[in-house]
């Protein structure tokens, strides 16, 4: 008998050897690629911006107790940080990102009937796509094996890591590459796709990261357009009133640039672990035990959550000086105890670990936001913004100013970013950035990034109110353990002090 | 010219049914039951020589010269070795064969209850371990050949008349078995190459003979099937009691007043079990011209099971058939055919421990009466029978519903109800063709297409009923039709060729085979139909299309090209030796390894005809053997489990647009290429002999290795892969012996007739991957936070795996002595009457680091006897089979339903008045784990000898039968299962299938009164 008779054909089932053979198998190679960006459920509960709340001054862990979410509580306190406990889904999912977007960049060209113009669109995409999941890879890791193609499994067992300027120099590549191939705006349908912009600011935050202010000011000045506080060639503008940039019922709106969307359709249960697409972060950081008083309270309508990521003294402290509220405290803070004080609404504090009486504004269950169909607190639909205008404002501005250069343009920027929410300017100097971004971009994820490249972490976490300490370690925990599981058999070398 | 005589045996028996053929011819005849034949105009032949054979004894040739009338003595083959064995593709004699191979012959398993060919392997091979995995009718045993060859996959291959079968082997009429050959070493089992690392079981069935006169025979068994014991369970007065003492010991007031006042309350398993008739019928046509030959048989069997025998039952009708025809001098045709239809039940949930009536007798209150009247259900103040929807009893009443066990446990005749008129159906057709030419002496060319289709499918309907709380359905009837079928084609050919230079005699047989396999099925759902049984339920109702549910599946096509061949030499059937090479092609196999080569050596020294060997002593025969040999197991691989899938939707989504899901495809797990059989080695080294011409004996010793057994390996993180992907990893062996006794001699007109076997096995998990130690997992033990057993390097596969208990503390003072090394209490908590648990590592505190190994489920010898008695014209069989070296895991009481009904046993329990007891005391916290834990309270020996058949029978004399006109007629009356020994408190020491040795509530074998007739015209 010949091979012939021995090599079948599966039915209804695809291998990799045979799949990406039309158009939508291409695109649905793609659709994988984007398909990490907001992976919610891993090896745990694994929203991004939870981790990053956990390990900034702007949160604590929080959760139903000392060891609910154990990552979680060893980014607040790090000498819980070990390569057993660490948030290993930061690693996994972002090397799940890599591998599919390395897959379709390998199939892309050989997909018969696949346009000319989809196939340079895809490529792009992917190539963006790879930049993000490696630029999160190297500021939580450092030292990380860079693949740029599908990997056997012998190749993964020999694979080392790349230093950290290797991965920067590929993601640079890669989005340089990508930019001009980007469109530069995409109809609502295809709204979520990479854009021209979106890319064009990530290499900006790159830039910034690497402290390559130029580079960083140059390309962040075509985001945001000529004139601060105006209108963008991508069309992008600061929104007038702040609150409506975090409504989902405002999604993509003017000064989103990189949007990672998140859906409450989908009728999610429990055992769709590890395929969510919906917001799971918003049940997390939801007051326990939580009821409205009556059908008049003035309190929000929110589906009782688990408590994590509670808003630390520290960022009311700063919203609050001298009782003088920042305009963005209350798209920012829910103080709820003030809430049950006013016989508004009622809810388990006893039961919230390290509770503050204060909950995360931005991201909170509001019942609205979540659908009908499925187990509710599987269904939030709020987006992630992951990158917007005001920050990259404020981006431009830290360039400038750190580079000595433009100033004139960084105080328009400064002033803009304050202006929006009526406050008046102030000097521009790296001082009031850092105040600005916090103020900005509170519990978006952003502030813990900052304070380590600012080399801020250990002065502000470990010396934070009431004599609280995060134990940031200078010289160590600027990046995370390589997980434990990923040095059985393979040549990967641990992070040092770990 | 004719001649008559007589044929007799050593003893001057007659001989009945001995073949008497003219050699060179087809002419010829049978011995009647007085052993005389007459053959009328012979004249013609133009040899005359009397072919006499007979099996069981030295075939003898006569010269007829001028003698009308002979008397033949024909001699015991005591050696039988001049019989032939069938060693696949082709047949060996049995004095030359150098492998370890154990046959069962038709006289073996003829007039047992036998309803399977699977059943008929237990206790009369050596090596083969058989255990039920249900007693309830057409249950499938599980076999193992020479211990557990993988942990993923150990079922031998077999083979029917070149049919290689995958499952269905129910199709076979047990009665059409001529004969099955189990090859055990992997020498012999190479000659199938990358499927029979497990062993291969080979089946011949019965054909019709050359120049044989037409025979009819007509078999018959009816009997009655009872079950054999109950598990003593405490009646309803005793379980209040102890159901009032164990909230009691948790500080709670008692939940019963009157414990007395229950009387002794329902006994479930009463109720449930109930006696079922057996049946088998078969009548077989067989014979031959002197071109052709031809076999037909029909074959019934009707049984029910003794467990709810309504809804437990398998019927079995087969039609076989077989012919033979030759063309001109070169060429044979011929043909089998079997049709084969089976309607059962088998919906009964057995060895689980969740549900169903076995688990539900065992776990159901005593208190709960099995009807009810309508007016306890009118006044049903807590809803417990939520009517409508209750059922009712065909007496009138309701079925009580217990309001104390709730869960997956029902009313067993409130199930059966539920269950009726569901059923599984299957229609197989197995079938060959062949042609032989034999164009010179000892060149044999053959092709042959084997072909086995299968259809079978389900049909069930759920009425509207309530159970209970967790299983009720009162929404909609639905109704159930299923329906698969699969096809499997090989297609062999071969060509032999057998000669003898001298001294020197060698054969060689090259072959090639392809085969394919496919299969597909669909079902159907229809919900609401407007009915309120299954006798009226139809799938003609027209419902609205969402109330019509359908599904379908394609499985993915299975082929395998293969070629082999097989070099056997002798000198002056001294020095053997045989080698064995095949090459698979499968489509399982990664694409580094689509091929994969299978060699094998056997050598044999028959000793005693050495000239130097002394003549004439007590030792007849003797013939020592080894073998080497590699065999695979590709049944362990799923399709395409080399190559990297590509799945879609789930985690592999994105959202675009406004809230749109877009389906992202991609991949989960890397390919492995390099993935392929897994692989087992054995050596086997053994002799047979025959001592003072009646006993033979055969004995091997083998050590078997498998390498490379597939497995997960994590894969790394970063790899980007979310799911582990599949690689030929852990290592196992097993070795152990076998030995094999015969004994046959007449001792003036007594027969006497013994065979026996023994056989030890252990098996050893060698490796486990880098730095494994041992597989997670293990056997659940409900909802106990430990498995009960465990897969280590070290240790037998799957070996049982928790807490030592040392008994319980009897008093405060016995827990305040318990003490580890630095004097701290090692069970500070305990309490008296709760169990000592052994602090295994010494560290002073119990935790789950004090798990040891408690035994093995396997057993490590099996063993079998059979025992035949002649006189006159009386026949008995004793036939007996055991094992020892196993444990059983009794897990049957449900752990999380602390009022589940209790073991007779707990009536012992440690109470302050009950100081002495070694069972702990009873509590529904359980704050010790005294019941919780998985440990060697649970465990029993489960070693035992069962007198499998017992049977008398008898002949008729020779004028009756005459008068009736028949060549002969048998009777007899036989018991199976007459008695176990055993310690096992359990239903049945057998415990099969996939939670072997773990007793969740099988389904016991049954006791088996029968009646039967042979009759022959």
């Amino acid at each position: 008998c010949s091979d012939s008779f021995l090599n079948i054909t599966p039915k209804g089932e695809s291998l990799e050897s045979n799949y990406y053979s039309n158009p939508s198998e291409a695109y649905a190679g793609l659709v994988a690629a984007y398909s990490a960006l907001n992976t919610e459920t891993g090896n745990t509960y694994c929203s991004p911006l939870g981790v990053a709340n956990s390990a900034s001054d702007d949160c604590y862990a929080g959760g139903g107790g000392p060891s609910d979410m154990s990552q979680w509580q060893a980014m607040n306190d790090m000498t819980q940080l070990t390569p057993a406990n660490m948030p290993v889904d930061m690693w996994n999912v972002n090397f799940v990102g890599v591998k599919q977007c390395n897959l379709i960049l390998s199939k892309i060209n050989g997909v018969p009937g696949l346009s000319d113009a989809d196939k340079t669109r895809y490529t792009a995409e992917a190539k963006f796509l790879r930049a993000h999941y490696y630029f999160n890879l190297v500021i939580w890791f450092g030292n990380v094996p860079l693949f740029t193609t599908p990997q056997t499994t012998d190749e993964i067992y020999a694979a080392k890591q790349a230093t950290a300027s290797e991965v920067y120099a590929q993601i640079e590549k890669d989005l340089t590459d990508a930019i001009p191939d980007l469109p530069v705006t995409v109809p609502s349908s295809e709204n979520g796709r990479a854009t021209q912009g979106a890319a064009e600011a990530l290499l900006g935050k790159v830039y910034l990261y690497e402290k390559k202010w130029a580079d960083a000011a140059n390309i962040l000045k075509d985001v945001n357009g000529d004139t601060p506080g105006g209108t963008s060639r991508f069309g992008y503008h600061l929104l007038a009133n702040y609150g409506d940039i975090f409504n989902p019922n405002n999604k993509f709106n003017a000064e989103s640039i990189f949007e990672i969307q998140k859906t409450g359709s989908q009728n999610y249960g429990w055992g769709n672990w590890g395929q969510y697409k919906s917001n799971v972060y918003s049940i997390m950081v939801g007051p326990r035990g939580y009821s409205q008083s009556g059908s008049n309270s003035t309190a929000p309508n929110f589906l009782s959550g688990w408590s994590f990521d509670p808003i630390t003294p520290d960022l009311v402290n700063a919203m609050v000086q001298n009782g003088k509220y920042d305009p963005r405290y209350k798209y920012t803070i829910i103080n709820l105890d003030s809430l049950v004080q006013a016989g508004q609404c009622s809810y388990a504090k006893s039961q919230c670990y390290a509770a503050t009486g204060y909950f995360m504004a931005k991201y909170a269950p509001l019942l609205q936001y979540t659908s009908s169909a499925g187990t509710k607190e599987l269904n939030f639909d709020q987006d992630y913004i992951e990158i917007r205008l005001a920050d990259t404002y404020l981006m431009e501005a830290e360039a400038l100013v750190m580079s000595n250069t433009n100033l004139s343009r960084a105080q328009a920027l400064l002033d803009a970013v304050r202006a929006r929410v009526g406050l008046p300017s102030v000097p521009v100097s790296m001082t009031a950035i850092k105040f600005e971004r916090r103020m900005e971009l509170a519990t978006e994820g952003e502030r813990y990034f900052d304070l380590v490249r600012w080399g801020d972490a250990p002065s502000v976490l470990d010396n934070m109110a009431n004599g609280f300490s995060k134990h940031f370690v200078a010289g160590k925990n600027e990046i995370l353990p390589i997980p434990l599981s990923e040095l059985t058999n393979t040549q990967m070398v641990q992070n040092p002090q770990y | 010219q004719s001649v008559s005589g007589v044929v007799v045996d050593a003893q001057n028996q007659p001989l009945p049914g001995v073949a008497v053929l003219v050699k060179g011819t087809s002419l010829g005849t049978i011995t009647n039951v007085d052993g005389k034949f007459t053959l009328r105009d012979i004249s013609d032949a133009r040899t005359k020589t009397l072919v006499f054979s007979f099996i069981g004894y030295q075939k003898q040739e006569k010269e007829i010269g001028q003698a009308t009338y002979m008397h033949v003595v024909l001699q015991e083959s005591t050696k039988q070795m001049d019989e032939v064995v069938v060693v696949g593709y082709g047949v060996q004699k049995k004095s030359l064969i150098t492998g370890a191979i154990s046959s069962v012959s038709a006289k073996e398993i003829d007039n047992k209850q036998l309803t399977r060919l699977d059943d008929a392997l237990q206790g009369l091979t050596s090596g083969v371990t058989v255990a039920q995995s249900s007693g309830a009718p057409g249950s499938a045993p599980t076999i193992r050949i020479r211990g557990i060859t993988s942990i993923n996959n150990s079922d031998p291959l077999y083979v029917v008349d070149g049919v290689v079968m995958n499952g269905g082997l129910e199709y076979l009429n047990p009665n059409d078995i001529a004969s099955i050959e189990v090859l055990k070493d992997a020498a012999s089992c190479a000659i199938y190459g990358t499927r029979a690392s497990n062993g291969v079981v080979l089946v011949t069935t019965k054909k019709g003979k050359i120049g044989e006169p037409m025979r009819v025979n007509y078999n018959m068994q009816m009997g009655i099937q009872d079950a054999i014991k109950k598990v003593q369970l405490t009646n309803a007065t005793q379980y209040a009691e102890l159901r009032n003492e164990s909230v009691m010991n948790d500080g709670s007031a008692p939940v019963f007043a009157n414990p007395t006042s229950y009387g002794a309350g329902t006994d479930w398993q009463n109720e449930l079990f109930s006696s079922a008739p057996y049946q088998s019928h078969s009548l077989s046509v067989s014979g031959g011209g002197d071109k052709s030959t031809y076999y037909v048989s029909l074959g019934y069997i009707a049984q029910k099971g003794i467990v709810a025998p309504s809804i437990a039952y398998d019927n079995r009708f087969s039609l076989t058939t077989n012919t033979s025809y030759k063309i001109g001098k070169y060429v044979t045709i011929g043909e089998n055919l079997s049709y084969t239809y089976e309607k059962n039940q088998t919906g009964l949930n057995t060895n689980s421990e969740f549900g169903g009536p076995l688990s539900s007798a065992l776990n159901l209150d005593p208190l709960t009466p099995v009807y009810v009247s309508a007016s306890t259900v009118a006044n049903d103040p807590n809803n417990t029978y939520a009517s409508p929807y209750i059922l009712q009893a065909p007496n009138g009443m309701y079925y009580g519903i217990s309001n104390i066990v709730g869960q997956e446990m029902t009313n067993p005749l409130a199930y059966e109800q539920v269950q009726k008129g569901n059923y599984g159906w299957s229609d197989n057709m197995v079938g060959n063709a062949y042609i032989n030419v034999n164009p010179i002496k000892g060149l044999n060319l053959r092709s042959q297409m084997n072909v086995k289709k299968a259809f079978w499918g389900n049909e069930s309907f759920t009425p509207l009923y309530y159970l209970n709380p967790n299983n009720n359905n009162t929404n909609m009837v639905s109704q159930y039709r299923e329906s698969d079928q699969n096809l499997t084609w090989n297609w062999d050919n071969t060509v032999s060729y057998t000669d003898q230079i001298g001294l020197h005699n060698f054969s060689i047989m090259m072959g090639m085979s392809a085969e394919k396999q496919t299969e597909d099925g669909l079902n159907v759902t229809y919900q609401g139909e407007p009915v309120t049984n299954y006798q009226d339920a139809s799938f003609n109702f027209s419902l609205p299309t969402t109330q019509r549910i359908a599904n379908a599946y394609d499985r993915q096509e299975y082929a395998l090209s293969s070629y082999f061949g097989r070099l056997t030499y002798n000198y002056d059937e001294k020095y053997l030796f045989s080698g064995i090479v095949r090459r698979d092609g499968s489509s399982k196999f990664g694409t580094n390894n689509h091929y994969g080569t299978f060699p094998s050596a056997q050598i044999g020294w028959v000793i005693t005809r050495e000239k130097f060997f002394p003549q004439n002593t007590f030792l007849d025969n003797l013939k020592l053997r080894a073998s080497y040999g590699v065999v695979g197991n590709d049944m362990s691989l799923n399709d395409f489990q080399y190559e990297s899938i590509i799945s879609g939707g789930g985690g592999s989504n994105y959202v675009f647009g406004t809230d749109g899901l877009a389906i992202g495809y991609s991949t989960t797990t890397p390919a492995n290429p390099n993935l392929k059989w897994e692989q087992t080695s054995s050596l086997d080294a053994g002799f047979d002999a025959v001592l003072l011409k009646s006993l033979t004996v055969t004995f091997d010793y083998y050590n078997k290795k498998t390498t490379g057994m597939l497995a997960t390996v994590q894969i790394p993180g970063f790899s980007g892969y979310t799911s582990d992907p599949w690689a030929n990893i852990d290592d196992l062996t097993n070795k152990g012996f076998e030995l094999e006794i015969g004994y046959n001699k007449s001792f003036g007109k007594v027969r006497l007739g013994v065979q026996g076997n023994i056989a030890y096995n252990k098996n050893t998990i060698t490796y486990l991957g880098q730095g494994k130690q041992y597989l997670d997992g293990g056997a659940t033990f409900q909802n106990s936070q430990y498995p009960l057993s465990r897969t280590a390097v070290g240790h037998p596969f799957n070996a049982f795996y928790g807490f030592k208990e040392l008994g319980v503390f009897h008093s405060q003072a016995e827990i305040d002595n318990y003490k580890d090394k630095n004097g701290n209490l090692i069970q500070p908590n305990a309490k008296p009457g709760d169990f000592k648990w052994e602090d295994v590592n010494g560290d002073g505190v119990i935790n789950s680091n004090d798990r040891t190994w408690l035994g093995d489920p396997y057993p490590h010898y099996t063993y079998g006897l059979t025992v035949n008695l002649g006189w006159r014209n009386w026949d008995f069989m004793v036939f007996g089979q055991g094992v020892w070296g196993n444990k059983i895991f009794q897990a049957y009481r449900r752990l999380d339903i602390t009022t589940a009904n209790y073991p007779i046993a707990a009536l012992n329990a440690w109470t302050t008045t009950n100081s002495n007891s070694n069972y702990p005391r009873l509590s529904d916290l359980d704050p010790n784990h005294n019941f919780g834990n998985p440990s060697n309270f649970y465990l029993q020996n489960g070693a035992y000898f069962r007198i499998k058949t017992i049977q008398l029978g008898y002949t008729l004399p020779k004028p009756w039968m005459t008068a009736i006109g028949f060549q002969s007629v048998r009777v007899f009356a036989s018991v199976s299962n007459l008695f176990t020994i055993t310690q096992y408190t359990g239903y049945d020491p057998e415990v099969g299938g996939s939670s072997y040795g773990i007793d969740r509530g099988i389904y016991p074998q049954a006791r088996t009164y029968m009646f039967g007739l042979n009759v022959g015209i």
